[in-house]
């Protein structure tokens, strides 16, 4: 038995030529900010930077032209999310579209829907969010209330939504909904992409414990939306958004996106650290390595048509871990002042702050550890 | 998996899994008719041919069969030796270190001194690794060794001979531990029921992926810059990542068994003996960390990224 097959990743030809002009497009587009905004970088939203990479090609990358695509190969794109999320660019707008929302269109959409939102998600306009969570449901997200009522005139949505990243700059909610009366845990529900300036739906924002703004609560009063903002088929929202989850899983995000605060560090030492922060670094960059190892191997995988469903959850859980630990164990032998107002500082400040959250996010840990006993057949 | 490997792994598989619980001589010449030993001899000199991952995944199923014959340090060995354009008769092994598994049953050995790979042997006096196999310090007899002439880091290879080993031996412990969950009730249910148990069993394939990936990666860093010790750096990773894989995935196992575990009548202690003395060979915890530690200092932030890619993009 082997739980995780390694698959050899077969890096594209032209890789780093891709690097190497992604890099250039890094050092004209880098946003001239805090280096802290480089911490957890895909949560960071910028439109201005998000726009620049969709004029330059980088997103939408493995989708039709017809759609504003550009055909490239999935090696290929893994090979910029990698670059994008070791600098640290700002990658939270776009990102959700770009990994989620459309790739869902493309395999569930109706064709108006991909005209609709593909070009704009490609170009790094528009925006998507994901609404699963609803209050009380924490981490089942099975028990949907909100609630879809099939009329003439469209689609009636009434409800609240929770937890929602980005809802306040995104134009669109990819939305699980019942839309089957009465219908219980995963059967009666389907998803809707839900235009968020319809008149009925309000956007308020939860800020975070540090006082940050991505999350979001969003209620839905009575909302009419046409026949055509249902996605796939009615009724198998619940098999259509575990699909999507998966999409979110094991990509570099799971282990670079805090990859700011290690070469920080790391620049600010030099050759003479002590021997306790030097292993420590070491160990950190062995893990590292380790990830990236899984990573492109579930992206390789990917690539050839199979769904790593374990071997993906393996890679979230560790990296998830991974993230979290990071900062602890660098605040555990550098020596900082973390008053001192230095931009290192404030970057190990920062994600230790926001480290506890990242084994919550797109699932929480336990979640994770399920689905993988459930892959290795004990449930 | 290229067709040549897939039937290799089914050859050791099926060897390696007969072998168990046998007598030495018999595994030696088992594995010798099985031609094993010039696993990464080249065809041409009437090897098999194998790469680095080749070798990744015999030296897998050894550690998941918990293998008591010295199969890797033999494999190296005959390599070297053919790379010095030179055959071994008797049982050759290769040294990275002091102590050496089943040293007394060796002919020769070959070992690093002075940054020179020597065929050497010398007086043999008996030691015991924790697994309670031979492993043994030998005294060589520097007046007559011959110098090879060739290039290879040996502490570096049998550090990846430990790691491919470990990846699988963690494998076969999470088999275990899978099957015993699934078999043992307690509390009117199957162990394998509670979730508790689960958690405790998905961490433990956790580790034993992150295992594996690492073997792989370093077997590919093998592949692409040789044995000269340019693959270094990812077999440090990889032995590094290892290492913290036996000390959380070794525990985890046991914890699923409860006391039967701990038992000689189990196969789980044949791994976890195994594994606790890996985690010395060919480098521990602080070696590597230090290694690691100190490259990453050289080359910088943007410089570590800019290498690990690079390391791993063609050309």
């Amino acid at each position: 038995m082997q739980t995780f097959a390694v698959h050899p990743f077969e890096a594209p030809e032209n890789a780093q030529s891709i690097r190497s002009d992604l890099r250039a497009f890094l050092a004209q587009h880098q946003p001239d900010k805090d280096p802290v905004l480089r911490a957890n970088c895909w949560t960071e939203f910028d439109p201005a930077f998000s726009q620049a990479l969709g004029a330059a090609g980088y997103l939408g990358m493995l989708w039709p032209s017809q759609y504003g695509g550009h055909e490239r190969l999935p090696l290929e794109r893994y090979i910029v999310l990698e670059e994008l999320l070791a600098a640290g660019a700002p990658v939270g707008a776009h990102w959700i579209a770009d990994r989620q929302t459309g790739p869902l269109l493309l395999r569930y959409g109706t064709e108006e829907q991909r005209e609709k939102y593909l070009p704009g998600f490609a170009a790094g306009t528009m925006y998507a969010c994901i609404g699963l969570s609803e209050p009380g449901s924490g981490s089942d997200l099975a028990s949907v209330r909100s609630s879809a009522r099939k009329t003439d005139a469209g689609w009636v949505l009434s409800g609240q939504k929770v937890w929602t990243t980005g809802a306040h700059i995104s134009h669109a909610m990819l939305a699980l909904m019942r839309s089957e009366e009465s219908s219980e845990r995963q059967s009666g529900l389907s998803q809707f992409l839900i235009d968020l300036d319809l008149p009925g739906i309000t956007i308020r924002p939860i800020i975070d414990m540090f006082g940050t703004h991505h999350f979001n609560e969003v209620f839905f009063d009575d909302v009419l939306v046409p026949h055509g903002a249902l996605v796939g088929k009615e009724g198998e929202g619940w098999k259509q958004a575990t699909a999507e989850l998966a999409l979110e899983r094991s990509g570099p995000e799971r282990y670079l996106s805090s990859h700011a605060l290690l070469a920080a560090v790391i620049d600010s030492l030099g050759p003479d650290a002590s021997a306790e922060v030097t292993a420590t670094i070491g160990r950190l960059v062995s893990e590292m390595w380790t990830l990236r190892q899984m990573s492109m191997s579930v992206a390789a995988k990917l690539a050839s048509g199979v769904d790593p469903v374990v071997e993906a959850s393996i890679v979230k859980d560790l990296g998830n871990t991974f993230e979290q630990e990071m900062p602890l164990a660098i605040q555990a032998v550098l020596d900082a002042d973390l008053a001192d107002g230095s931009d290192l500082s404030r970057l190990l400040a920062t994600l230790l702050q926001v480290s506890p959250s990242f084994s919550l996010r797109g699932g929480t840990r336990e979640i994770l550890r399920g689905i993988i006993a459930r892959g290795l057949g004990l449930r | 998996m290229s067709e040549n490997r897939e039937q290799l792994a089914e050859m050791a598989d099926g060897l390696f899994a007969g072998l168990r619980g046998g007598e030495f001589d018999t595994f030696q010449t088992q594995i010798g008719e099985a031609g094993f030993g010039l696993l990464l001899v080249p065809e041409s000199s009437e090897g098999f041919g194998g790469d680095w991952g080749d070798l990744a995944t015999v030296m897998r199923l050894a550690g998941k069969h918990a293998l008591a014959w010295p199969l890797g340090e033999h494999i190296l060995a005959a390599r070297l030796l053919h790379d010095a354009g030179r055959h071994a008769d008797a049982l050759t092994l290769l040294a990275g270190e002091s102590s050496i598994p089943w040293g007394r049953e060796a002919g020769d050995v070959l070992v690093e001194r002075d940054g020179q790979i020597l065929l050497v042997s010398g007086e043999v006096s008996a030691g015991e690794s924790p697994a309670g196999e031979p492993r043994d310090m030998v005294a060589y007899d520097w007046d007559r060794a011959v110098p090879l002439g060739i290039e290879a880091d040996l502490f570096g290879l049998i550090a990846f001979l430990r790691v491919c080993q470990t990846a699988g031996a963690l494998d076969a412990a999470l088999e275990l531990a899978i099957e015993h969950t699934g078999q043992r009730e307690q509390f009117g249910r199957p162990l394998s029921k509670f979730q508790s148990v689960q958690q405790s069993i998905a961490l433990l394939a956790v580790e034993a992926a992150a295992a594996n990936c690492a073997a792989q990666g370093a077997a590919a860093a093998l592949d692409r810059f040789g044995h000269g010790g340019d693959a270094r750096f990812e077999i440090g990773a990889a032995k590094l990542r290892s290492n913290i894989a036996i000390k959380v995935g070794a525990a985890l196992a046991h914890q699923v068994h409860g006391a039967i575990g701990f038992t000689q009548d189990y196969p789980l202690h044949e791994l976890t003996r195994r594994m606790m003395g890996w985690r010395s060979e060919g480098g521990n915890d602080a070696y590597w960390s230090a290694r690691l530690g100190a490259q990453t200092l050289e080359w910088g932030g943007q410089g570590l990224w800019d290498q690990i890619t690079r390391r791993t993009d063609p050309g």
